[in-house]
């Protein structure tokens, strides 16, 4: 373990113990990993999904934060943080406006909104959990849904199989918008994901976005006790690499010299289980050129870095 | 000393704006509000006003802003119009409902389709019930009074509501007319420090914002911000006097009464239309008719006492609506006004006209007192009547 992300796992837990997040649930660990990395000075904003379904803004009369914690609209999370940051800068005093959402409210309803606040370069710390659906409803599609996942919106039949679009590439489309900071990031790499989440804190001003990809053991059929290794396998299959863009210059931290066949992860997860072979193949293809794409904005502006851990 | 200067009504607004003091404001470009904006960011630019200025993608992210920046603690203001309003619905209806005082002008404009750009309240008064104060005002020197004491009632500390001052568009807002400023320092004693204890984001004094609730708490809260809403109805009054005790001028509070002494029948008015009725309940005084006029200034909430009183011992009387309510075959303070006199059989008249920004002249505001002179009684479930410019009625 790293010094850092053993330093990290000593200070307090900022969420509420026994909050109601299901079995492997890995989004619970990212949220507790990330606000224990933030520490207290922040408030966090927690849009309508898995962690405010699950307790994190509190019920009734009980909160599930040790830290300020509210519910934005599903599709405003960033504005309301640009406007809370521009006040507590009024007023002289450093703290962490901070957005843990999902994919549903980052690549689809809220995508308007933080793509405004992070043209503005409005202070403020978002991180995106992407479990590739509207999970805590029921698993509908989102804008985020790999190609041929099953969701109960796009349901597997006679005649289609699954969602008919592949997975947008919002990491890039992130990257795009040219942040003081952005990265992508695994829970299964939480040493990888701390020095991220620290760095992104560090960074004096501007948005800064960190996209992490977070499997749902429940909504895409695997067992809690994978939680952890097909986050891995996506991205030891380059499915979802690990990168960093600081000011334009794009770092690959964790390269994939030889990736695994995108099967290798596609078929740990039930939502998949139809997929032929030839479905497969087109996956893989979007997939392997993604990550070329990629390598080439690395060796065009940044610069490999060798591995540190895992 | 009281200052004169000659200025539109965005820039009565703006200039109400900087001497109210926000912290934030984020705002969006659409006309006819576009000018207030231009106004607030050069204010910005030349440090004439400490405020930070957001210029956001959408009207719904200027809500959002104003909604953080009030929930840090900061006082804000935006302003916008028909189609930006539908835009912002959703943080709107959540503003009241956050108890968050924010200000925010709504230069009223015609809500599309068909395609328009120009005025008709018909924008904000569909929102009427989404838990905002609600002012209409008639000239700029209202649009900068009703600002000013806008800040003080949102913030008062019974109140804790959201306030639309609301003007129309073009025939205010591009309409130039002399407006008295009073000194800063007034504004500044009449206006003090918003501070905030009842909703919060304060590292240092955690609290849980809006978490999930169940039904028998928000009953709760919509029972207080009702009450809430029906306070105003005090506070209003009051701070149109404490405003008048400062510049002279008085705006009536709730409602405004013109010549209705001794009139046996009125005119209801709300917005800029109450000018030309003025003029035309005087010109029918001249020939002897016994009219009034009653302007209703806020709409929300609805001073129902003070419109029963001031119409229940008139024969009739005619509401003017420059806006439609689908639905009832009339216009919407028509309903409302009614729904004040209910248990009163006082046959009224509902005239619909000015939509779309069409001018509500002199001459159609006197025929229609002309028609309520001889209302027969049976007529009190007429239809509504449109008020159109012959003139017009060429256009293909």
């Amino acid at each position: 373990m790293s010094d850092l992300l053993n330093e990290v796992m000593q200070r307090d837990d900022l969420i509420s113990p026994g909050i109601s997040a299901c079995v492997g649930c890995n989004v619970e660990l990212t949220l507790r990993l990330v606000m224990k990395t933030l520490g207290p000075q922040s408030i966090l904003a927690i849009p309508p999904g898995c962690m405010g379904g699950v307790g994190v803004v509190g019920y009734g009369a009980t909160t599930g934060a040790k830290v300020p914690v509210f519910f934005p609209l599903l599709d405003n999370t960033a504005p309301m943080l640009s406007g809370a940051r521009l006040q507590y800068e009024r007023e002289g005093r450093d703290v962490n406006v901070v957005a843990f959402a999902g994919d549903g409210a980052t690549v689809d309803a809220g995508f308007g909104s933080m793509s405004g606040a992070a043209e503005r370069g409005d202070s403020i710390i978002y991180i995106c959990y992407d479990n590739e659906g509207y999970m805590n409803t029921g698993f509908q599609r989102s804008g985020s849904t790999a190609k041929g996942s099953w969701t109960s919106t796009t349901p597997v039949g006679e005649r289609l199989g699954g969602k008919t679009q592949h997975k947008m590439d919002f990491p890039m489309v992130m990257a795009m918008h040219d942040l003081p900071y952005m990265a992508a990031a695994s829970v299964a790499y939480p040493q990888d994901l701390v020095r991220k989440v620290q760095k992104a804190q560090q960074v004096p001003e501007g948005f800064r976005y960190i996209h992490v990809l977070n499997p749902c053991p429940n909504g895409w059929g695997f067992s809690a006790e994978e939680s952890i290794e097909v986050a891995r396998l996506a991205v030891q299959t380059a499915f979802h690499p690990l990168f960093e863009v600081i000011d334009g210059d794009f770092t690959l931290d964790r390269p994939v010299s030889e990736p695994k066949k995108v099967h290798h992860y596609l078929s740990r997860c039930r939502k998949f289980s139809h997929l032929s072979e030839v479905e497969t193949e087109d996956i893989q293809r979007v997939v392997d050129r993604r990550y070329r794409r990629l390598q080439a904005l690395v060796s065009g502006t940044g610069s490999y870095e060798a591995a540190s851990d895992g | 000393m009281n200052r004169i200067k000659v200025v539109n009504g965005n820039e009565a607004a703006a200039l109400a704006v900087k001497m109210s003091s926000p912290d934030v404001i984020a705002a969006y470009p659409i006309t006819p509000q576009s000018q207030l904006v231009e106004y607030l960011g050069q204010y910005v630019a030349d440090d004439e006003l400490d405020a930070s200025m957001s210029e956001v993608e959408s009207e719904h992210s200027a809500m959002s802003i104003l909604q953080g920046a009030s929930l840090a603690g900061g006082r804000t203001f935006t302003a916008t119009s028909s189609q930006g309003l539908a835009l912002m619905y959703e943080p709107y209806f959540r503003t009241p409902t956050l108890r968050l005082p924010v200000v925010m002008a709504i230069v009223n404009r015609e809500m599309i389709s068909p395609q328009t750009v120009w005025g008709g309240p018909q924008d904000s008064l569909t929102l009427r019930d989404a838990g905002w104060i609600q002012i209409y005002v008639e000239s700029n020197q209202e649009i900068f009074d009703a600002i000013v004491q806008a800040f003080r009632i949102a913030e008062d500390e019974d109140i804790l509501l959201p306030v639309n001052v609301c003007y129309d568009g073009f025939y205010l807002s591009h309409l130039t007319e002399p407006i008295e400023l009073p000194p800063a320092d007034d504004v500044a004693e009449f206006l003090p420090p918003y501070e905030p204890d009842h909703i919060l984001l304060d590292p240092d004094d955690v609290m849980s914002v809006d978490p999930l609730t169940p039904g028998h708490l928000l009953m709760e809260y919509r029972r207080r911000h009702m009450e809430a809403q029906q306070r105003a109805l005090q506070v209003i009054p009051q701070v149109d006097e404490e405003y008048a005790g400062l510049t002279g001028r008085s705006w009536g509070g709730l409602t405004y009464s013109y010549r209705m002494q001794d009139a046996e029948v009125a005119l209801v008015t709300l917005g800029s239309m109450t000018g030309a009725a003025r003029v035309a309940v005087d010109n029918l005084r001249d020939e002897g008719r016994k009219v009034g006029l009653l302007k209703i200034r806020v709409l929300r909430p609805f001073p129902a006492t003070e419109v029963l009183c001031a119409l229940q011992d008139k024969r009739a009387y005619a509401v003017i609506d420059r806006n439609v309510s689908f639905g009832w075959g009339s216009g919407i303070l028509h309903t409302e006004v009614r729904a004040a006199l209910s248990g009163k059989n006082i046959p009224s008249l509902n005239y619909i006209g000015g939509l779309g920004g069409e001018d509500l002249t002199v001459q159609m505001l006197q025929d229609a007192i002309n028609e309520l002179v001889q209302l027969d009684c049976e007529a009190v479930d007429a239809p509504c009547r449109w008020l159109h410019n012959p003139q017009r009625s060429g256009d293909r």
